[in-house]
């Protein structure tokens, strides 16, 4: 969360095409530390004020369901084209290890449950953070930066409600959606190289696909992918929403989303899969 | 029709790019005194948020394994799951996505950048070619970097595994790493760096040519960077498969 203060005076101009980048500090200093700190306190007085808007009258329903549709078209196609290969991958090496002791006759179990747990909620996740979320923060930043959100201000609308909370929704409601998409597009492309390729018996997949997956697989999948969504949504909100210096901070605002979203979700999935997996498993 | 007439045409431009670069480099050279500044540039900037990404994959592998392998009694080979998974397929794949998302996402806003303020028009008339100048010194350096990231990661995975395995699982920890150099080979690594070389080439081409076509304004910048990261990723993750199959397909 290193985002410039809204108050911060514009950035030096862009570096010439042969200097090195000097956005980053070195790792170990206190300075960008506290930096972190204050911008993390920010970031935690956006989300509460994004809250707050989002439960005050008026609800902009149409920006709502029109992003929504949007954020769904835009991420569909990626997220199905890295879910797909990724449960083939889980199939090739699940055969090479379950060949060991000739229990191939498993892989379906053991594709099931790792897409449905984890590879479909952290890969829609990711490509939700790379395709949603930094168009989000696009969108927003150069809104900012073309003073339309002051514009918007102007006219007594308020510029969160009006266009970071229909967008931070959107996303929330887009992430678990898309995450079902994901699941059955990495479960078809296990059964692709199970049954298609390597000559499994169809059946024999089918039948063991639920033996170790339980309803709670689905569940835990869309609690975590809603939460990852909701975090997405914020953070991309937060980087575009205060957004400065031009088209440069714009780049800089999504990259700096595409990073952070992508560090605090990978960080919170260790945690919900402890969570809600450890004690469900026989 | 008309979106996927678009699309076609976008690879072909991709494709007469890559082959300008590749006459432009032919011609002008690649000048080495800016190779390690950028590699410098790509390598340790993306290096933390690697590391922490790497170290959480490499935790979640060990959940995963010890509950797929826990009901044949299998338990213990978490060691042989996470060693197998992290080498060949997640440490190369988890190190091209996060430098595509850290500096491929900062090459295509900087040269964006560098567009719509018409310096690399500028650096035309200085009859500097912008893309020996530009495109080259990053290839290289991410050519450099990318297969040293992709060792460390794999380190970071499958240390965080044991750790994991040990601490929270109870699985010993001698067990786990004779397991896990069992499940691997030298060749494995050798494919990882192949792997990652093959990444590092699709990340900074791709990166730069959303560069080089960024549009006019602020939404360009946004737009450019946006669809660099995600045409890389999803490059990536394809090719992967494809690699994994030459690689590991015909060996059982």
């Amino acid at each position: 969360m290193s985002a410039p203060p809204p108050t911060a005076p514009a950035p030096a101009a862009p570096p010439l095409p042969t200097a090195a980048p000097a956005a980053s500090a070195p790792l170990l200093s206190m300075a960008p530390m506290a930096d972190n700190l204050a911008a993390i306190g920010r970031f935690g007085v956006f989300a509460g004020q994004v809250a707050a808007r989002a439960l005050r009258r008026p609800f902009f329903w149409g920006p709502l369901l029109a992003h929504t549709w949007v954020t769904s078209v835009r991420c569909l196609l990626p997220v199905v084209a890295v879910t797909t290969p990724f449960g083939m991958v889980i199939a090739l090496e699940g055969l090479e290890i379950f060949g060991l002791f000739g229990a191939q006759r498993m892989l379906s179990s053991l594709v099931s449950v790792a897409v449905l747990r984890e590879l479909s909620p952290v890969l829609a996740s990711v490509l939700i953070a790379a395709q949603g979320g930094s168009s989000c923060a696009a969108e927003l930043g150069a809104m900012r930066i073309k003073e339309e959100i002051d514009a918007t201000e102007v006219m007594a609308v308020d510029g969160i409600q009006l266009h970071v909370v229909p967008r931070v929704l959107a996303l929330t409601i887009a992430c678990p959606m898309l995450n079902v998409v994901g699941s059955f597009s990495g479960l078809a492309g296990g059964w692709f190289t199970a049954v298609v390729l390597k000559g499994e018996k169809s059946g024999i997949f089918m039948a063991n696909l639920w033996a170790l997956a339980t309803p709670m697989d689905v569940w835990g999948g869309a609690i975590k992918t809603t939460v990852f969504g909701a975090v997405i949504g914020l953070i991309a909100a937060y980087h575009g929403y205060y957004a400065t210096g031009g088209a440069a901070g714009v780049g800089r605002a999504v990259n700096d989303t595409v990073v952070h979203s992508v560090l605090v979700f990978i960080t919170f999935n260790y945690l919900l899969t402890s969570a809600l997996f450890a004690g469900a498993t026989p | 029709m008309a979106a996927a007439a678009a699309f076609f045409g976008r690879v072909g431009a991709y494709a007469y790019f890559v082959g300008d670069f590749v006459v432009a480099v032919r011609r002008h050279g690649v000048p080495w005194r800016l190779v390690l500044q950028e590699a410098y540039s790509i390598g340790v900037r993306s290096l933390p948020i690697l590391l922490i990404i790497a170290g959480f994959v490499g935790t979640n592998l060990a959940l995963q394994g010890y509950f797929a392998f826990k009901p044949l009694g299998g338990s213990r080979l978490v060691g042989m799951f996470v060693s197998l998974a992290g080498v060949r397929e997640l440490a190369p794949i988890i190190a091209a996505a996060m430098v595509a998302a850290k500096a491929g996402t900062e090459m295509a806003s900087q040269i964006g950048v560098m567009r719509i303020r018409e310096q690399i028009d500028a650096l035309e008339v200085m009859a500097v070619n912008p893309m020996a100048w530009i495109i080259a010194p990053r290839l290289v350096g991410i050519m450099l970097v990318l297969p040293a990231l992709t060792v460390i990661s794999t380190f970071m995975m499958v240390g965080a595994g044991l750790l994991v395995s040990v601490v929270q699982l109870g699985v010993p920890g001698e067990i786990f790493l004779e397991l896990a150099s069992q499940g691997i080979s030298a060749p494995d690594f050798l494919y990882g760096q192949v792997k990652a070389l093959i990444f590092g080439l699709i990340i900074c081409t791709v990166s730069c040519y959303f560069g080089f076509t960024c549009e006019r304004g602020p939404e360009g910048v946004g737009k450019a960077t946006n669809q660099a990261v995600v045409t890389s990723a999803v490059i990536c993750v394809v090719l992967n498969y494809f690699l994994s199959e030459v690689f590991y397909g015909g060996a059982h």
